[in-house]
């Protein structure tokens, strides 16, 4: 321990640019990971939180098939209650209007209050003007049983200025209702649910407000005993008609946890990569250390330190840098997580489900994931040259060293080792996803890293082999000297190098791949989106209850002169498979679609003429992803639950579509309504006649529906754009993590760059004796850090292109069940180019900077 | 028993037609308390058979024994405890580890060898005293001068009480009044301590202060010559 704080921990303080840089990027790569693994826990628990509240002492629950449960179903269930208390429940979401006229989104729970009491804890603060600490049931059933009442948590209406006994005013979809508040709950229990965000009704006000007359979400059980809960679910399971199901609370999270699992994989990925190039870095200053320090482990050979004692010590350099980046990225994590949540917050909430996501609070856990990552990471990338370190002979203590000429005469292992990689990872590519995770497409991604890291040696020998003439011809005597500085360095820069082209190649794929996912959506926009307006009611709401379009509405709808043609259109979730995935149920007016649609057919050849075939014949058509995820073909059959029992259905074609990884099953409105019976609409597509004006046929149907109206109407080309900007949204985080890789990875170039110049110090000051001014001096350091940034990028570039394929056709599909067509962002990559070089260019002023002082210093010595 | 001998080493650099043949069948003894000084031009194998003694590396033929241990017999961990507890090593460029201060570099054969701390520093500052560095102990190698240097590198070799000490130029890279001054350290300490020493030098003038000179060229031994030492070492400068 002497002799490593000694020889290690003096080394590392005594160069405290590269150790501050290698800590900095371990701890930059611990903190992405940690944050992104912060952040999809939080997404996930804070749906998970909200449910537990709100099912509260519910142990089993039963529900229908994407519609809910029917009432006369109901009745026949009355053998439920010798297991246990019965709560039929409405769970549905709504917007509050503020007195100030703001809306505020609200869980609306209608209960029947009798029979629900015993499975939550509401407790009323207010019922009156006066205060009631202790409200009878019977008080409570008084004040629901008025159509007119809401009840809302004291935190909801205290923040947004309603008062007991107010009025408030109720969105649903489009209709507003005039309400008044005749309750406060005290914040505990489901009250605490997203932000005291809920609001209660009586259940039958509830299916009247949400037009479910004869209908209910589910119906909670809370079981007399609630230990015997296996065999009471077997019981009940097979007592039950067809299309009612029996399960636990806890299976509607494990249905969003399935959902998230695949975008969640990729971010904890893509996370990674800002920490493996942090594990370069502990590489590099190792493997640089190693080279560096050659006579001086030659010495401690000679006098007397096995080879055992050399490998320890440099394998605790990583150890220690690795525990204080992990140490030092754990808080930073966690800060990063907050940010990282509002990013992805945005994915979560657009494509999947609303949820209050919170960053869960640090725990020791944590601290030891980081740990336990990071410390075999770095020691696993030290293990090479703390090996070369052991291997190092006693007498090089005395030998004239020249370590490029040793790694010349190695250099054709690494290419060995490029060249397994590739194979191996054409290998992996054509291997199919394992349980729904692309794991062989992630290997393969790892193994083209690998291999281009491998190559990096080779690029640097080229560069010296080619590049004296040209760099003398066109940057004179500082290109000169920057070309022989690099050449006698090949391979101390390799390791830096190489983190660099990994997080370039990185970018170039990511931009590739969502460069080419934009215009795929882009052109599946422009052929699918061929309606003129879109009718929506509030914003999307991804899972859960939607909001519904009135009969009115539609009829007014409809009506406009300008108006040819309507296709209303109906979503619901249903669970599917043996996992109960979440999938959408899609209903629309096939007619309406064949002739004014677009869709963008995948298979049969004659997929329209299917189409239309399956208006009468039980047909669906569904989405490239379902048909993907579950393995479905053009022309068989699937199984749907239905309130009338599970059903078969032909695939009468496949569709492709973007707008969801869920995967989507859409029948003919009539189909539809055969099985699940008449829904509201949650959106209509009108098409218009050829000389309408879109903009002005929208502002005509909005002036009509009045002020008041809780109608989203987009034109064609509005929907286009908004569809490209959630798209951006999307993968703004991706953009965010791969910056910061790219930061730690010039980090690197940088700190290298600065050893070499330390190292030459002799050399400057001698080249200043000769007659090389300070300029001279900056503009060859200058050159040597752009010419590797230029370099790391043109090899970034190839391999970029490469790992693009295998995320576009490998890793995209296996994960989210869709086709890409490849795309080169041409412009973007071309900027990045530039802007590579010339930040390269600029981070190679700090060691250009220490050059001149040092060559000054050394020359006045 | 001889503190080394060597018999008919040979070695070769390199592999086939290639290869360079660096010693071709070199024999020496030396005996404790014995300097003997081997001297020859740049590139005449002195360097390559002063390794091969002080187990820094192997000859491709022949036989080193360092007491009675014979070096081929020896895996590479049991040659490392050699050279930690048998043998001290002084080298032209002194080779001290810049991120320890001279009393640390001093210490390091003990402490390689797993001598607890206070006893580590106790010898170490013993022998820096012997070789009058003491006031410069807590100082780093690049804050003392070349010859300060280098008697901090003598003290090193002899702290852990070695039978055979191995001085690869030692005075080669310093001035000639900082050689002379290593030199007479050299030889009094050989005396004192009862070490063998052997010394590679090209310099036939420092050769002079030895009982004994080796004289090399082309990787064979041209002479071996007996001195007697007369009074005082005077090294030419």
């Amino acid at each position: 321990m002497i002799l490593f704080r000694r020889f290690i921990g003096r080394a590392l303080w005594r160069d405290p640019v590269r150790t501050a840089v290698t800590v900095a990027g371990l701890t930059l790569g611990v903190a992405v990971v940690l944050a992104i693994r912060l952040a999809n826990t939080g997404s996930v628990r804070g749906f998970e939180r909200a449910l537990d509240l709100v099912a509260g002492r519910t142990s089993l629950e039963l529900v229908g098939a994407g519609v809910g449960v029917a009432e006369p179903a109901l009745a026949e269930l009355g053998w439920l209650r010798d297991h246990g208390r019965v709560s039929p429940v409405l769970d549905r979401t709504a917007l509050v209007r503020a007195p100030d006229g703001t809306e505020w989104p609200v869980r609306v729970l209608g209960v029947d209050i009798l029979r629900d009491q015993p499975f939550r804890e509401y407790r009323l603060l207010q019922i009156t003007e006066d205060n009631l600490d202790d409200v009878r049931p019977q008080d409570f059933l008084e004040l629901l049983v008025d159509p007119g009442s809401l009840i809302l948590t004291e935190q909801f209406a205290s923040r947004h200025g309603l008062t007991l006994g107010g009025p408030a005013r109720l969105v649903v979809g489009d209709v507003v209702h005039e309400m008044s508040v005749r309750g406060l709950l005290r914040d505990e229990g489901p009250a605490r649910v997203v932000d005291g965000q809920l609001a209660l009704v009586d259940i039958a006000t509830a299916q009247w407000l949400f037009a479910r007359i004869g209908w209910v979400d589910r119906v909670e059980l809370q079981l007399f005993e609630p230990e015997a809960i296996d065999e009471v679910e077997a019981k009940i399971s097979a007592r039950l008609p067809d299309g009612v199901q029996v399960q636990r609370p806890a299976q509607r999270g494990r249905q969003v946890e399935n959902m998230l699992a695949a975008f969640h994989f990729n971010l904890n990925a893509l996370s990674y990569i800002a920490l493996i190039v942090g594990v370069f870095l502990v590489y590099n200053t190792v493997a640089v250390s190693v080279i560096a320090r050659r006579r001086e482990i030659g010495t401690l050979r000679a006098l007397g330190a096995t080879r055992g004692r050399v490998l320890r010590m440099f394998l605790g350099e990583a150890a220690a840098l690795a525990l204080v980046g992990a140490g030092l990225g754990v808080p930073l994590g966690w800060l990063l997580a907050q940010g990282a949540v509002r990013l992805t917050s945005t994915t979560v909430n657009t494509l999947y489900v609303t949820s209050a996501a919170t960053v869960p609070s640090l725990g020791l856990a944590d601290l030891l994931l980081a740990l336990g990552v990071t410390v075999p990471l770095a020691l696993l990338a030290a293990a090479q040259p703390a090996a070369e370190a052991a291997a190092v002979p006693p007498i090089d203590a005395v030998r004239q060293i020249d370590p490029s000429a040793r790694a010349r005469r190695a250099s054709r292992r690494p290419q060995v080792v490029a060249a397994v990689a590739f194979a191996a990872a054409a290998w992996c590519s054509t291997r199919p996803p394992v349980d729904g995770l692309p794991l062989f497409g992630l290997a393969a991604a790892l193994a083209v890293v690998l291999g281009a890291a491998m190559l990096v040696p080779a690029l640097l020998s080229w560069l010296r082999r080619v590049g004296r003439a040209p760099l003398a011809r066109w940057l004179g005597v500082e290109g000169l000297l920057a070309h022989a500085n690099l050449s006698a360095a090949v391979s101390r820069l390799a390791v830096s190098v190489a983190a660099l082209v990994v997080s370039l190649a990185m970018l170039a794929a990511i931009a590739i791949m969502i460069g080419s996912f934009r215009e795929t959506v882009a052109y599946w926009v422009g052929q699918t989106l061929q309606a003129d307006l879109f009718v929506a009611v509030g914003d999307r709401t991804p899972v859960g209850a939607p909001l519904t379009i009135s009969a009115e509405t539609e009829a007014h709808l409809a009506s406009h002169p300008q108006v040819r043609a309507v296709d209303p259109f109906r979503n619901v979730d249903l669970p599917y498979g043996p996992d109960g995935d979440l999938i959408i149920l899609g209903a629309g007016d096939f007619e309406v679609l064949l002739d004014h649609g677009g869709l963008l057919f995948k298979a049969p050849a004659d997929a329209r003429t299917a189409m239309r075939a399956a208006v009468d014949a039980d047909g669906v058509v569904v989405s490239e992803v379902f048909a993907n995820k579950h393995g479905v073909s053009a022309g068989e059959w699937i199984l749907l639950d239905t309130p009338g029992g599970r059903r078969s259905f032909k695939v009468a074609a496949v569709y492709y579509d973007y707008s969801s990884d869920r995967g989507l099953v859409v029948m003919d409105r009539r189909t539809f309504a055969r099985h699940y019976g008449a829904l509201r609409p949650t959106g209509m597509t009108l098409y218009l006649e050829p000389d309408a004006d879109p903009d002005l046929v929208r502002d005509e149907l909005l002036a009509a529906a009045g002020a008041d109206t809780r109608l989203f109407i987009q034109t064609n080309a509005t929907l286009r754009r908004e569809v490209l900007r959630i798209f951006d949204a999307t993968f703004a985080i991706t953009y965010a993590l791969e910056a910061i890789a790219i930061v730690v990875a010039i980090m690197g170039v940088a700190a290298t760059l600065l050893t070499l110049v330390l190292e030459r110090r002799h050399e400057l000051a001698m080249l200043r004796l000769v007659g090389a001014g300070r300029r001279q001096i900056r503009r060859m350091v200058v050159i040597e850090a752009t010419l590797l940034g230029a370099l790391s990028q043109g090899l970034g570039l190839v391999v970029g292109f490469v790992l693009s394929l295998i995320l576009i056709y490998v890793i995209n599909v296996q994960s989210f069940g869709w086709t890409i067509q490849f795309h080169l962002p041409v412009g973007f990559l071309a900027q990045s180019t530039l802007l590579v070089a010339a930040t390269t260019g600029l981070a190679g002023l700090y060691p250009a900077a220490v050059a001149m002082r040092t060559s000054g210093g050394d020359r006045e010595r | 028993m001889h503190a080394l001998e060597a018999v008919d080493l040979h070695k070769t650099y390199g592999d086939g037609a290639g290869g360079v043949q660096a010693l071709a069948g070199v024999s020496l003894t030396l005996s404790a308390g014995e300097l003997v000084a081997v001297v020859g031009p740049s590139g005449c194998g002195k360097s390559t058979l002063l390794h091969l003694c002080g187990a820094m590396d192997r000859p491709t033929s022949g036989r080193v024994h360092v007491g009675e241990v014979s070096l081929a017999d020896l895996d590479d961990e049991a040659l490392t405890q050699l050279r930690r507890e048998r043998v001290g090593f002084v080298f032209q460029f002194f080779n001290l580890l810049p991120t320890l201060t001279l009393q640390e570099n001093i210490a390091l054969p003990l402490l390689l060898a797993g001598v607890e701390a206070a006893e580590c520093e106790r010898r170490a500052r013993a022998s820096a005293e012997r070789v009058g560095i003491e006031h410069r102990r807590d100082h780093h190698p690049g804050a003392v001068s070349g010859g300060e240097l280098q008697r901090a590198a003598v003290a090193r070799a002899l702290v852990h009480e070695p039978a055979l000490v191995i001085a690869d130029e030692p005075t080669g890279n310093l001035d000639s009044e900082n050689g002379r001054l290593v030199l007479t350290l050299l030889t009094e300490l050989t005396r004192q301590t009862g070490v063998a020493m052997l010394l590679a030098t090209h310099d036939q003038a420092i050769a002079a202060a030895a009982d004994r000179v080796v004289r090399m060229r082309d990787g064979l031994e041209v002479r071996d010559t007996d001195v007697t030492i007369v009074g005082a070492v005077a090294p030419s400068s």
